[in-house]
């Protein structure tokens, strides 16, 4: 083969192949039929966080629920800061930890544990424990992945208000199971970061221009990530100097989870953590206005679990 | 003395020992990175404090002895003992030099041409009195600052990128079964030679430029750059003119036989077949190429030096030296007028742990390991900001990268102490400059909309970002209410991660100058309070 041949051989054998970047579209379909009126809301308070993760799943009956065998399940925690747990700006390991083992239990093909941080992806992994968490399970199935760029698609966000078009992380819409971990935070701008606000971490490009309307913007993209659960990590909350902390004095140990499959509804209960009324938040408000959720605290079915 | 048929040439060991001291320093070149934990586990910066070159210069331009360069003594001590072997098997620029034969050299080996190689010597007396006198540019020259400068800023960051583009093609549009051999490949690369993630570097085709200058010399004969301008080679030189052991055997005797002559790339051999210890490399050519196996390697003789001296010696002229000598002492004296000693760049941001700006250029050696090793990619090399001295010198652009508020690994990596090594809670007390607001920029001040990403990102656990509550007009004239951000400068310690995550395209609308370091001796306005 001369080198002539070698080219033309090349372009032959990749005519078929284009440049362009597959687009999602994702159709919104109703999750009535998995949201019963009134929206089910599980809390429950222990210092085993292990065991507190199954106590919280018990009224949805467990992982099982959520996760069937086969399924590619994807956790996604907060890892956004370059902190320790004991700070709060980071899901607890131990929970992150206790999601994924329910998940291999319940027969996941693969679980997917990721988040965009803010600072050093390499250091947020070390530092919050979640990936010695994740390595400590010692199961193959388990996977802890920095984000690779990739992997963002962009995606039509039909009913967007605020923005119609981001470049989403593959992994968050494609999976058979979205499991959110946010914890439960101060924040300055929006004064709590809970479930909506923690799916900026599946975000691609230039995140920072979200804050201009960000209420709105964390309910559009709610239309497009869809988690089968959401599960607030309460055990430590941040309540001064968020989202990043970093001061033991504004944490405060409260050992709850609360677990809920409307994302609008968890947050709504989340709230009143912090002592705030979820018309407080302006992504609960925007986001129960767009019919994505339950919000009135008289409207959720609140379990002790 | 006859060699079996099997057994492989001297100058193979001297090959192999060469790849693999360039496996070695590459192996720590890669390893000059954050590895999970906060402190370096490995000496990554071994390369730069077995160098006595660059350690005798950074000594004499800081009139103290640092203990951090002093295993630069061992190479000394051994150079004494067994010659110039340094430049010939260890240097991994010489072992790239040789690699590249091949590319740049000329096929037909050039006669030996030993003129002009004083020029390194001079080169070395300049650059060490001209530190000592107080300007430092021995980095410029250094085989492995260029070495190290030109890996780290262009060719790694390079390779990042060809690769990358090839596996997101792959990834993106070849079928399932080319993914399932291309994906293990880019991620063995990714975990090995690749850096974590894309960076990009201040000057980095200036230093692939000087890198390749460097090999491309080799073109004009072999060896070039160490023949006659490599500083570190001359003060090897210099001492391995004393050396205990040396290579020797050619003389007259030889008759008309110049094959040792004709093959030894540094032009080490004489017309009367002897070698000058001062530039041989032992890179042992010569004893692979001798036809009666004469040249051997032993102890040096006490016997008078030939008559007339070495022809391929240094030949240093008493009034060359004494003039590189002048040059180097009084070159300083340029400097005394300069703006910069009234006023530095508010906008030169040296590292946390970086030392007093004349002592700062004074100790940096201008080898890129801190910038190499920065996991905000914040360290870029500095252009003329800095002075004519300051080339290559580390400084923070926030718009381009920011210090990671608990990593201290730049301090960590100096192989000189031009940054202090610091622990996490000093480090992250040391003030390298503050944040201030472009208010007609900043959105909630220019148009009232809500924007406080610096905010949230502001690392110091009471934050240095605050904001205020305002009801203003919008442009609709509406009144409403924003949040409005400041800066409280006794918390702020110049990070840079507002400048660098600041949304608005272009410029940030919060920046960092150097304003309020916290390191001492910053020059002041004379005729200030």
């Amino acid at each position: 083969m001369n080198r002539r041949q070698f080219i033309r051989d090349v372009m032959l054998w990749s005519a078929g192949a284009t440049l362009a970047v597959p687009r999602f579209t994702i159709l919104t379909d109703a999750w009535a039929e998995e949201t019963p009126a009134p929206p089910l809301v599980a809390v429950a308070k222990g210092e085993d966080y292990s065991s507190l993760v199954t106590r919280v799943l018990q009224p949805f009956g467990g992982m099982g629920r959520f996760v069937r065998p086969g399924d590619r399940v994807v956790v996604k925690p907060n890892i956004g800061w370059d902190r320790n747990p004991e700070q709060g700006a980071t899901t607890h390991p131990q929970v992150v930890q206790a999601l994924v083992r329910q998940a291999l239990a319940a027969g996941a093909k693969r679980v997917l544990v990721f988040d965009r941080t803010c600072n050093e992806s390499r250091r947020c992994y070390a530092n919050s424990g979640i990936e010695r968490a994740i390595a400590e399970l010692g199961d193959s199935r388990a996977v802890i992945e920095h984000i690779d760029q990739r992997k963002f698609v962009p995606v039509e966000i039909a009913k967007g208000k605020a923005i119609t078009r981001w470049e989403i992380y593959k992994d968050a819409l494609d999976c058979d199971c979205y499991i959110n971990v946010p914890v439960a935070k101060h924040h300055g701008l929006c004064r709590l970061t809970l479930g909506l606000k923690n799916s900026m971490g599946v975000l691609g490009g230039n995140r920072g221009s979200i804050h201009r309307d960000l209420g709105q913007s964390l309910a559009d993209l709610a239309t497009v990530i869809r988690p089968k659960l959401t599960l607030i990590d309460a055990t430590r909350i941040l309540l001064n100097n968020g989202p990043q902390g970093g001061d033991l004095a504004d944490v405060r140990r409260i050992d709850t989870l609360v677990a809920a499959i409307n994302p609008v509804a968890a947050d709504a209960y989340a709230t009143t953590l912090f002592d705030l009324q979820p018309a407080d938040i302006a992504s609960t408000v925007a986001a129960h206005s767009m019919g994505l959720g339950e919000m009135a605290l008289d409207r959720i079915k609140v379990t002790e679990a | 003395m006859r060699r079996g048929r099997l057994r492989p040439a001297p100058s193979s060991w001297r090959a192999l020992g060469q790849t693999l001291f360039l496996l070695f320093f590459l192996t720590l070149l890669v390893k000059t990175d954050y590895a999970g934990s906060d402190e370096l586990n490995w000496a990554v910066n071994l390369l730069f404090r077995i160098d006595p070159f660059l350690a005798a210069a950074a000594m004499l331009a800081a009139k103290t002895v640092i203990a951090l360069m002093l295993p630069a003594l061992v190479t000394l001590g051994l150079t004494l003992l067994f010659g110039r072997f340094f430049c010939g098997w260890v240097c991994p620029m010489g072992s790239l030099i040789d690699a590249s034969r091949r590319l740049v050299g000329r096929p037909v080996a050039s006669p030996p041409r030993p003129g002009r190689r004083q020029l390194k010597y001079l080169l070395l007396f300049f650059l060490l009195t001209a530190a000592c006198f107080g300007l430092p540019l021995a980095g410029y020259l250094d085989p492995f600052s260029i070495l190290v400068r030109g890996l780290t800023f262009s060719l790694q960051p390079g390779l990042d990128h060809a690769a990358t583009t090839l596996f997101t093609w792959t990834y993106q549009q070849a079928p399932s079964w080319v993914n399932a051999i291309t994906e293990p490949i880019y991620s063995l690369l990714r975990q090995s030679v690749l850096p974590f993630s894309a960076k990009v570097y201040g000057l980095s085709l200036a230093s692939l430029f000087l890198l390749l200058a460097v090999l491309g010399l080799s073109r004009v004969e072999p060896r070039f750059f160490c023949r006659k301008v490599c500083p570190l080679g001359a003060l090897l030189a210099l001492t391995a003119r004393f050396s205990l052991l040396r290579l020797r055997g050619g003389s007259a005797k030889c008759g008309k036989c110049t094959r040792c002559r004709m093959v030894c790339p540094m032009a080490a051999i004489g017309d009367s077949r002897e070698i000058a210890a001062g530039e041989c490399t032992l890179c042992l050519d010569c004893v692979s190429h001798c036809p009666r196996s004469r040249i051997g390697y032993g102890l040096r003789r006490q016997a008078a030096p030939a008559p007339g001296g070495n022809d391929q010696g240094a030949n240093l002229s008493r009034r060359a030296v004494l003039t590189a000598l002048a040059a180097g002492a009084l070159a300083p004296l340029a400097l005394a007028p300069r703006t910069q000693v009234r006023h530095n760049d508010p906008l030169l941001i040296r590292p946390p742990g970086a030392l007093a700006e004349p002592d700062f250029l004074d100790y940096c050696l201008r080898c890129g390991e801190c910038m190499k090793i920065c996991i905000g990619n914040g360290l870029h090399a500095t252009w003329l900001e800095a002075g004519l001295e300051g080339i290559f010198t580390p400084r923070l652009i926030g718009r381009l990268g920011y210090c990671e508020y608990n990593c201290t690994l730049c301090g960590q990596v100096c192989p000189s102490g031009a940054i202090r090594k610091l622990t996490k809670s000093e480090k992250q007390t040391v003030v390298i400059g503050r944040a201030y607001f472009d208010k007609n920029r900043c959105l909630p001040y220019a148009s009232a909309t809500p924007c406080i990403v610096c905010e949230e990102h502001c690392p110091t656990p009471d934050k240095a970002i605050k904001f205020k509550e305002v009801v203003i007009d919008n442009h609709q004239g509406e009144q409403v209410t924003i949040r409005q951000p400041y800066v409280v400068e006794t918390l702020c310690i110049g990070c840079g991660i507002c400048e660098h995550k600041c949304p608005l395209a272009g410029d940030a609308a919060i920046r960092v100058t150097s304003a309020g370091e916290s390191r001492l001796g910053q020059p002041a306005l004379p005729e200030g309070y």
